[in-house]
């Protein structure tokens, strides 16, 4: 689904990514893990190109978005995205909010894009707050309908960065569970967490980056459990 | 103080009172369009669309209106005019030029703010979702920015009304134009200026309660929206 190869960031001369090469396999769900100031953001960002690449590879669904011949608007229709401030947009309504890209780049008729819309916020638990504006949501609330924006797009796979992170910590229960339920519907999902918990029994694989660079890999119950490398071990007793 | 003379003179009022609001709301839309187009130029990333707009912008904030409506009124106008063969147009269409394009320097710096107050997300958020810039600039970012551009451009749009008196140098009928006249015919000191400055209030107080107005019905767009 998303190949990664030898990817490398520089912020001026800082160089945030190192060289990264990760696979993201269809129907998978992958956490990254680690410090803050390990590039895991970052690395998140390449992955739509959110964030001009400095070296190296990023190959969406066959599409590789370092050629500047690949019409980047298109293969980001398929690649949803959730942000740590919801980055909703405060002057459309909730349901606006969520039909916007389906008519405008979709080009959608008003009547299915909504109606799409409202299935969507079914899903999330939010159909009665279709016709409200964002500033009066809830942060998990926002960052629902910020999901069922991303989900609007039938994208093939959604990337979360720090989701829960500017949530106050009794709504990081409800957003955590609209992900999880999507897990199990298939959605191929890469998530940039602090939720360890959430990674623990969600993901399918965990990466734990640092200094730029994927540390360790692998199944969560080994990663959390066994964890190979001094740096890991080192994180995971702060966090855990 | 001799008030007969406003009556006498009626018609230069009339004609200056209109020919000044003329002024100013050409000046206005149009500094508008030409904003917008230096303020998004202003921010692209791209040098030859950025440097032309900055120095424009430049020029025209960097020198006063009055000699701008000189230069353009005797010199760019009649050259370009007489380039073509044809007779310069009149002095109220060097105004309208003038104005226009010395608020098109002053709004494209308040699109430009506008623009850059709102959050980076925002424009990650729409790009995200597969829309183009210019889609991203259009639905999501301008809406926006607009609104925070309101209070500045009622500003620029009262100070515009002002300054439009400068046009009475290239005798132009505006209000200011209107009252130099009329008290230099009669000899009648107080009573024309005093005219002219009433109509000058009048229409910036009318200007700041509409801009107030508007800005009142944008903050309660989200207050509208109350559940059904």
């Amino acid at each position: 689904m998303i190949r990664i190869e030898n990817l490398t960031k520089n912020f001026g001369s800082v160089e945030v990514l190192k060289g990264i090469n990760a696979h993201i396999r269809e129907r998978e769900v992958v956490s990254i893990i680690g410090p803050s100031g390990s590039g895991k953001s970052t690395f998140l960002r390449c992955m739509n190109l959110l964030e001009p690449v400095s070296g190296g590879k990023v190959i969406v669904d066959g599409h590789d978005l370092t050629d500047p011949k690949t019409n980047i608007n298109e293969v980001r229709t398929e690649v949803g995205m959730v942000f740590q401030q919801f980055n909703l947009f405060p002057h459309k309504k909730v349901i606006e909010n969520i039909t916007l890209a389906p008519m405008k780049v979709r080009k959608q008729t008003k009547e299915a894009a909504e109606a799409k819309a409202m299935e969507l916020l079914k899903k999330v638990g939010l159909a009665d707050k279709a016709h409200v504006y964002p500033e009066q949501l809830s942060g998990g609330q926002m960052q629902r309908v910020a999901i069922a924006r991303a989900l609007a797009m039938n994208p093939k796979v959604i990337l979360f960065d720090e989701p829960t992170s500017a949530l106050d910590p009794e709504m990081i229960g409800e957003v955590l569970s609209v992900m999880k339920s999507l897990a199990q519907e298939g959605m191929t999902m890469v998530v940039v967490t602090h939720e360890m918990g959430f990674a623990r029994e969600v993901c399918d694989r965990v990466l734990f980056m640092d200094g730029g660079v994927i540390v360790e890999e692998g199944a969560p119950e080994q990663l959390f459990k066994n964890p190979k490398h001094e740096r890991t071990r080192a994180f995971l007793s702060k966090v855990l | 103080m001799d008030w007969s003379v406003i009556v006498e003179y009626k018609s230069y009022f009339i004609t200056g009172f209109i020919n000044t609001i003329m002024l100013t709301t050409v000046g206005v839309l149009v500094g508008m369009v030409i904003g917008l187009v230096l303020g998004l130029m202003n921010l692209s990333g791209k040098w030859w669309l950025r440097t032309p707009a900055k120095v424009y912008v430049d020029i025209f904030r960097g020198t006063p209106l009055l000699l701008q409506i000189l230069f353009i009124h005797f010199a760019v106008i009649p050259t370009i005019w007489e380039s073509m063969g044809m007779i310069p147009p009149s002095a109220l269409f060097s105004g309208f030029v003038a104005l226009s394009l010395n608020a098109g320097a002053y709004i494209a710096e308040i699109f430009r703010g506008g623009i850059q107050s709102v959050d980076k997300g925002q424009m990650e958020a729409a790009r995200s979702l597969g829309m183009s810039h210019g889609q991203a600039m259009r639905y999501v970012i301008l809406p926006q920015a607009f609104k925070r551009m309101l209070p500045p451009l009622g500003n620029e749009f009262i100070a515009l009304l002002k300054d439009s008196s400068l046009v009475a140098i290239i005798a132009v009928y505006d209000i200011t134009y209107a009252a130099f006249t009329t008290a230099k015919n009669t000899w009648e000191r107080w009573a024309p200026y005093l005219v002219a400055a009433a109509m000058y209030y009048i229409l910036t107080f009318v200007l700041s309660r509409v801009v107030f107005w508007m800005e009142g019905r944008l903050r309660t767009d989200a207050e509208r929206s109350e559940q059904p």
